[in-house]
């Protein structure tokens, strides 16, 4: 049989792409390296989600190698080293149905970073193929269909909206909120409410929020959680135009005479190959996968992987900068009746320095600490290098979990796209099937840590003005893994970017490509509100021009 | 919002693996679960209102999770190393009473960066095994969350690692 399009992936960038396309009747197949868990799967169990690899791949089966500036060389070390996976969630629904769902636009400035601010030298910063106003519709339809609720707090750089409010109210706050608007407001900062890609309400099949205070990093039992699964792919799977085949992990798009004829696929079960024909084919694996799938993707015409024949593709890859930070709440600084209160947001973010020392800025996002217990009694092991044992060590355990709770922050600021972080494949390090794994450069401009630590001072003040003991931040270079972009940059010029401004690869008419990777700048808020919305941009332009590709 | 940082990881139970002294005898050969059981006995003493390792399953979970596929092999291998090189500096090490266990594993992590690694890799798996589900054979009785005061997250898991419900 043949499809009319094949996705590759099921992630945030996959399914604005499947629901836009079933709803118009054509015929889609998505290829998911995964199973297929759903609500009544879920549960909150730290071992299984947050430590081990059980919803990514096994790191002795399939893993990345990082490769890292040590003493002035280059060195690739594979995560299965370092312990450190570079996957984030692998089945249907991909790393959505484990995102926390911290949801911001990104604002005009971030389309035109290069007429804005001019250039930065060792950066490779451009200008989008669009503005902000050919998305923002798009960023409404996330609001409806994937839904975010929030309330709209005006400051300075808020992005202009086609609607004038959310269509799903704000989450029950946690009363600390309060406590930091009081502060916001004394230092006079807007105290920005964070929209979360979570529902407050119910919607269609899906249960709203029900506090579960396990959120982040764990698959949502209600469906609340805007992840691509319940969202997205429930309603297109009613279509009866969506097949989903899971654990297929493609290793290779098949080109003649520039067009993707096939998908080859291994069954990561029983290990066999099968393939799938299609008229068009979407690339959605997340930014790493992506390209690595394109690059390993060689061919005559292509034999520098599809696609790739300017050597663009992986790129200008991106990840988020910036960092997190903390302070500690006792029953000194807040009741502890009010302080121990759990499950309730605190969807409080600083956005007044999205422009900053006539730089561009980034975001302030504050949230508790994660409630998981194993990972918040093992760091009590360590006092500084000491490690501590037996009454001590329980005494400390004790105290943190009944007596303090943590406030943290995280930064988010323009990861700076250069020469020295991208994706590339070696045919040294391969995976169980015999594919070449992506390496990642992640070498970052020192620009992006020096952003980041003028908007860390900015929280940190909060922090203090609110009573917080032990205000620490650390601001890094190291990559957030699970915040990727970049890698295929879209623009008009087909010798300097992969794709066309509908995110078409310039050289392979019925390839597009529709998660983060088409970004060439990241913006300084995190990427799945835009990845959702460009997923539906660009499945609305594949309807579009249908009829062109079917034959 | 999680942020993975990439940091190699303080156990370093990734590169203990080469540390192993292949093929060199140890002195006294001992169940190594049965070292494991002891010091786990010594990190978590009964406390005034703490339950004791043995009390919330510190070991039986640690015989569950091993045998998992998911397990870090290298964390294994490193487990049972440590046995030995604690067998092999502290002979006595079963038979002393706890105070003199407590002392003597000070020491032992005074020693040498192999020997902290490996209480600290140890003293991971026993407060993993105190603050899990009990589906996974610790934190019986959910005396850890009791202790803390820490309610879990709902649902809990029916099934370990993940399985799909049927
Ligand atoms: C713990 C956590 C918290 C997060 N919190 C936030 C947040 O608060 N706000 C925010 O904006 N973002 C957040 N994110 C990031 C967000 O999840 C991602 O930006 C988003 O899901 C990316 O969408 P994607 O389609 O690119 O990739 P994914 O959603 O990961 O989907 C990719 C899918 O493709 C599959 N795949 C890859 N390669 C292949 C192949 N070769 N063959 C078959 N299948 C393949 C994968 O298995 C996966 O299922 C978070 C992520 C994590 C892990
Ligand atoms: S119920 Fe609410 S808090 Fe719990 S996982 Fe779902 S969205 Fe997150």
């Amino acid at each position: 049989m043949k499809y009319d399009v094949c996705i590759v992936g099921t992630g945030a960038g996959a399914s604005g792409v499947a629901h836009t396309l079933t709803e118009a009747g054509l015929k889609v197949v998505m290829l998911e390296r995964g199973g297929f868990l759903k609500e009544k799967d879920f549960s909150k169990d730290e071992v299984a989600y947050c430590k081990r690899d059980i919803v990514t791949p096994n790191l002795k089966e399939s893993y990345h190698t990082i490769e890292a500036l040590e003493n002035g060389k280059w060195v690739k070390t594979p995560t299965y080293v370092t312990e450190s996976s570079f996957f984030n969630g692998n089945i249907v629904g991909g790393s959505s149905n484990f995102m926390s769902g911290y949801f911001h636009r990104l604002k005009p400035v971030d389309f035109k970073l290069l007429s804005t601010y001019g250039t930065i030298k060792g950066a490779n910063v451009v200008d989008w193929a669009i503005d902000y106003d050919e998305i923002e519709p798009y960023f409404e339809k996330v609001e409806r269909l994937v839904g975010v609720s929030g309330e709209v707090t005006p400051y300075k750089y808020h992005e202009p909206r086609s609607t004038k409010e959310f269509p799903y109210p704000p989450l029950d706050e946690h009363p600390i909120s309060k406590r930091i608007d009081q502060s916001c407001n004394k230092l006079g900062f807007v105290p920005y409410k964070t929209p979360r890609a979570i529902l407050s309400k119910p919607k269609d099949d899906r249960a709203n929020c029900y506090y579960s205070n396990y959120c982040g990093s764990y698959p949502c039992s209600s469906g609340a959680k805007g992840s691509a699964r319940a969202s997205l792919l429930q309603p297109a799977l009613k279509t009866g135009d969506l097949t989903i085949i899971t654990h297929a992990f493609v290793k290779k798009l098949v080109e003649k005479n520039a067009k993707v004829t096939e998908a080859i696929y291994i069954d990561t079960q029983t290990k066999k190959e099968h393939n799938i024909k299609a008229n068009i084919f979407v690339v959605a694996g997340q930014a790493v996968e992506s390209c690595r799938l394109l690059l390993n993707s060689k061919s005559k015409n292509f034999p520098n992987g599809l696609a790739n024949n300017t050597g663009q593709v992986g790129k200008n890859l991106l990840f988020s900068a910036g960092g997190v930070g903390s302070g500690q709440f006792d029953a000194k600084t807040m009741p502890l009746k009010e302080l121990m209160v759990e499950g309730l947001f605190v969807n409080r973010s600083l956005c007044d320095w999205y422009e900053i020392e006539k730089m561009k800025g980034g975001i302030v996002d504050f949230l508790f600490e994660h409630a998981n217990p194993i990972s918040k009694a093992s760091k009590q092991r360590w006092e500084g290098s000491k490690l501590l044992w037996g009454e001590e060590l329980q005494n400390k355990i004790f105290h943190k979990f009944t007596a303090t709770k943590q406030l943290n922050f995280e930064v988010f600021n323009d990861w700076l796209p250069t020469d020295n972080c991208f994706v590339s494949v070696d045919e040294k390090y391969k995976d169980v099937y015999g594919v070449p794994v992506a390496n990642i450069r992640i070498g970052a401009h020192p620009h992006d840590l020096k952003v980041a630590k003028l908007l860390a001072k900015k929280a940190e003040e909060v922090l203090k003005e609110m009573g917080a003991k032990n205000i620490l931040s650390s601001m890094s270079s190291y990559p957030p893994a699970n915040l990727q972009a970049g890698g295929c940059r879209f623009g008009n010029d087909s010798k300097t970017s992969v794709l066309n401004k509908h995110c078409q690869a310039h050289e392979v008419s019925n390839l597009f490509v529709s998660d983060g990777s088409f970004m060439p700048t990241g913006g300084s808020v995190t990427y799945t509100w835009t990845i959702y919305a460009n997923s539906f941009r660009v499945g609305d332009y594949i309807v579009a021009n249908w009829e062109r590709y079917n034959k | 919002m999680t942020r993975r940082v990439f940091i190699a990881s303080t156990l370093l139970a990734g590169t203990a693996l080469t540390l192993l002294p292949q093929g060199e005898k140890t002195h006294i050969r001992v169940e190594p679960f049965k070292v494991i059981e002891t010091v786990q006995k010594v990190l978590f003493p009964k406390g005034l209102k703490a339950p004791s390792a043995s009390e919330f399953g510190a070991t039986n979970y640690l015989a569950t999770v091993t045998t998992h596929s998911s397990f870090w092999k290298d964390d294994l291998k490193f487990l049972i190393f440590g046995t030995e090189l604690l067998m092999k500096e502290e002979p006595t090490f079963l038979s002393m009473n706890s105070e003199k266990q407590d002392k003597a594993l000070r020491d032992f992590v005074n020693n040498s960066s192999k020997g902290e690694n490996w209480v600290s890799l140890l003293l991971f798996y026993t407060l993993e095994a105190l603050f899990s589900d009990p589906i996974y054979g610790g934190n019986k009785n959910e005396l850890g969350w009791k202790w803390t005061q820490h309610h879990t997250g709902q649902p809990q898991p029916k099934k370990m690692w993940a399985e799909e419900i049927a």
